[in-house]
């Protein structure tokens, strides 16, 4: 019986505790049930809210490039040069019948080289690749005047229409050979590189598998027959490359001062320091802060691509190898099309709020914009740089006016 | 033995519960000092407050606390459920606790907390304009979560047919507003909020008396004299003269099993109105409450008797609400439905009450119902 009171008491408390959801929003009626307070709005245009810039170029260096760029267009040149590992295994045991044997590589019946298509301009066809024999070990340091030499009728191993339905991520072969000759000298290794033509300036890329050599990069297959007696028996030998990079005309060189450069390959980054009033610094009431940037010229890349530029914070100010604010959600990106001129507008309200925080509190006021996905896209683009005239970055800041609550 | 530790930790329990002590809530609690709480407990609230004047629970009267003979303590839990508008607003509050003991023969303490000023809303907008340079659409919510809480230590003399009480009363507690803008049309606006603690502190006292001239006829009268209440936020201080409130009644058994019970309040709140106005309020104004009640004891299970209680209640609330004509009044009415039970061997008691009603100022109208339980504890 006192067992049967104490549930019965428990369980008048459960219920109490069950009842524990909340929803107490109302619909406002006004004015007799509305806040007394009013959020404002309030807009404020900085229009010198940089105090220095610069931008340098060399994150990402082309052979780190994700992609291996061959070009005809006018304003960039370029060819790609692989190198590709050693051929070692030259010996493999094949399984005959139940017997397991030893086999020798006796002649090669063809080489051929698996590229991925990373971007192309759809709209230019009959589009061909040519493979060209390089010196097994030629010099890595390579330009493009350098190296086009190699790129002779007497070194092209082979033309390969690119079909106008390919697209990105498709794989296309490249035949080189059917009994290929290597020199002693060259000790297995074979290289190569790889040009375009096409009835108009256009640009193909292929996936260079980098930073670390995946299956998306071109790998070298030697297809085999066995020496005799087992010259009935085929086997295929792949190879990675072992360097892989492509040379361009004209060359980026580094960006021109009162020049914010951002984008290309190898790739630049802009910094700038920025001079805040205390209302633009503030951990709650800021909503929105757009760097107005003016593009120099139209932003560059392959035809009808786009790329973004993020804008993160600066923790630690050294210089081109300045430390990044790493947590992603600190930061303003913006999408830039090629060929896109005129006024950007990049919005870092999240990078103001966090020079608000006990965190961001001691950092410099300092921003880092680069590419993004970086050395994985073409594109490029040049803005004004701080004291450069009426096309200088500006902020805008829109922010909360303080919010009235009241007592009581 | 088991029995009272077992109703000692439903009582601990419930008293440890980490939800804030609060009493139902209402949109009207934006206002003014908030939502005005009775005090009134479980039992008390099935009769409608009607003998809130001689309960020992309530907080009405200090004298009342004379009726406990024995150490006792009680909580009540309260769950809301409320319809403004469109919406359906739910809430779940402990509104009320207690502690009683005798401190000599004739003389019974006690300490109790109840919600005073309830301070729990939330507001909801949504809103669309040009107010910088583009067009959007954002939708702000505001949000209040506390109150003050009345912490009373009253003590009670009991005479031959009378009892004399008084209380001090320790007003105490923060209301932490929060309002967070979203710009919904507009992913570059970021999010804004911002939020503000008020912290309340106050004293007060009460007297009180409860008196049965007759053998079926008890008569209770208190009133509660407070001083200033001060609301302190980070930009703004404002001392708000607390009323003087007087309540009154009485409780009579004309037959067996049958009571009868009324209880009549006023305070006069109008002089908080100057700084309530000061302060960007409508204001306030006096208020009366009535209150009246029935208990049948005649239902039995078993061995058990069940009570049944009736009751009504009506009341003005103090504070003003804005309208564009000028300012509306409110007031609440309710009728109401309780019973009660007793369990562990007689050494716990549960109470729960059921209250149907409206608060109305001018064309805004609050509908509500609200379920309390109460646990009384004798160890």
């Amino acid at each position: 019986m006192a067992r049967t009171s104490v549930w019965r008491s428990a369980a008048a408390a459960a219920v109490l505790a069950l009842g524990c959801t909340e929803n107490i929003a109302a619909p406002a009626s006004c004015p007799g049930l509305c806040p007394s307070g009013n959020v404002v709005l309030a807009d404020t245009l900085l229009t010198a809210p940089i105090t220095s810039d610069t931008s340098v170029r060399g994150y990402v260096l082309v052979r780190e490039a994700g992609y291996l760029l061959t070009s005809t267009m006018d304003s960039l040149k370029a060819v790609t040069l692989i190198q590709f590992s050693r051929l070692l295994d030259t010996v493999w045991y094949p399984t005959i019948g139940t017997q397991t044997d030893t086999a020798y590589i006796g002649h090669t019946d063809s080489v051929v080289v698996f590229i991925h298509v990373d971007q192309r301009d759809t709209s230019v066809h009959n589009l061909k690749l040519l493979v060209y024999r390089l010196p097994a070990n030629f010099d890595t340091g390579a330009t493009y005047a350098s190296i086009a030499p190699y790129f002779t009728d007497s070194t092209l191993m082979d033309t390969v229409a690119v079909p106008d339905t390919l697209q990105a991520g498709d794989t296309l072969s490249l035949h080189i050979a059917n009994n290929l000759t290597i020199p002693p000298a060259d000790t297995n290794v074979i290289s190569i590189g790889i040009a375009m033509t096409a009835p108009s300036p256009s640009a193909f890329s292929m996936q260079s598998g980098a930073p670390l050599t995946s299956t998306t990069a071109p790998f070298l297959y030697y297809y085999v027959h066995a020496k005799a007696p087992l010259d009935t028996v085929t086997k295929e030998f792949s190879v990675e490359p072992f360097f892989s990079t492509f040379v361009m005309s004209p060359a980026p060189g580094p960006p021109p001062s009162g020049v914010l450069t951002i984008g290309g390959i190898p790739t630049a980054r802009a910094t700038m320091y920025l001079s805040l009033p205390e209302v633009a610094v503030d951990s709650t009431h800021i909503v929105r802060a757009t760097l107005l940037l003016n593009t120099l010229h139209p932003a560059s890349g392959f035809a009808s691509d786009s790329f973004y530029i993020i804008a993160q914070p600066v923790v630690r100010d050294y210089g081109p190898k300045s430390v990044l604010y790493p947590d992603s959600s600190v930061s303003g990106d913006v999408v830039l099309h090629e060929g896109q001129s005129g006024q950007v507008s990049l919005d870092i309200a999240p990078i103001l709020r966090f020079w608000g925080t006990t965190v961001g509190d001691s950092t410099p006021r300092l921003i880092m914009l680069r590419a993004y996905p970086e050395g994985s896209v073409l594109g490029s683009v040049d803005f004004q740089g701080a004291g450069t005239g009426p096309g200088s970055p500006q902020l805008k800041v829109t922010y909360v006016k303080p919010y009235h609550f009241g007592a009581p | 033995m088991r029995t009272v530790a077992g109703a000692l930790l439903v009582a601990a329990a419930a008293a440890a519960w980490p939800a804030p002590a609060r009493a139902q809530d209402s949109v009207f609690g934006i206002r003014g000092l908030g939502f005005l709480d009775t005090g009134v407990s479980p039992r008390s609230a099935g009769l409608g407050g009607g003998d809130a004047i001689l309960d020992g629970e309530s907080t009405v009267n200090p004298a009342a606390i004379a009726s406990w003979t024995e150490t006792t303590g009680w909580a009540a839990g309260s769950a809301s459920s409320r319809s403004f508008e469109d919406a359906s607003l739910r809430s779940t509050r402990f509104p009320l606790f207690g502690l009683t003991a005798q401190a000599g023969p004739r003389l019974v303490v006690a300490v109790t907390a109840s919600d005073y000023l309830d301070r729990n809303w939330s507001v909801a907008q949504t809103d669309s304009g040009t107010p910088v340079d583009s067009t959007l659409v954002v939708s702000d919510l505001t949000r209040s979560l506390g109150g003050v809480t009345d912490v009373r230590f009253a003590a009670a003399y009991r005479l031959t047919g009378l009892a004399l009480g008084a209380g001090l009363h320790v007003l105490t507690g923060s209301a932490e507003t929060t309002v967070l803008r979203q710009f919904t049309s507009d992913s570059a606006f970021l999010p804004f909020s911002d939020q503000s603690i008020t912290s309340y502190r106050g004293v007060a006292a009460s007297f009180g008396a409860v008196a049965s001239p007759l053998p079926q006829f008890v008569l209770g009268a208190s009133v509660r004299v407070s001083g200033r209440m001060r609301a302190e936020a980070p930009d703004t201080t404002t001392n708000v003269p607390m009323p003087v409130e007087v309540h009154a009644g009485a409780s009579v058994q004309p037959m067996a099993g049958l009571g009868l019970d009324a209880t009549v309040g006023w305070a006069n709140w109008s002089r908080s109105s100057a700084a309530l106005v000061a302060a960007g309020q409508a204001g306030a104004r006096d208020a009366w409450s009535v209150a009246v009640g029935a208990g049948l004891s005649v239902l039995r299970l078993g061995r058990r008797a069940i009570p049944l209680r009736f009751g009504y209640e009506w009341r003005q609330l103090p504070f003003l609400i804005p309208d564009t004509s000028g300012a509306l009044a409110l007031s609440e009415h309710a009728v109401t439905f309780g019973f009660g039970f007793t369990a562990a061997g007689g050494r716990a008691t549960v109470d729960v009450a059921e209250q149907w009603g409206a608060r109305v100022a001018g064309p805004l109208r609050e509908t509500f119902a609200t379920t309390q339980v109460g646990l009384t504890v004798r160890p």
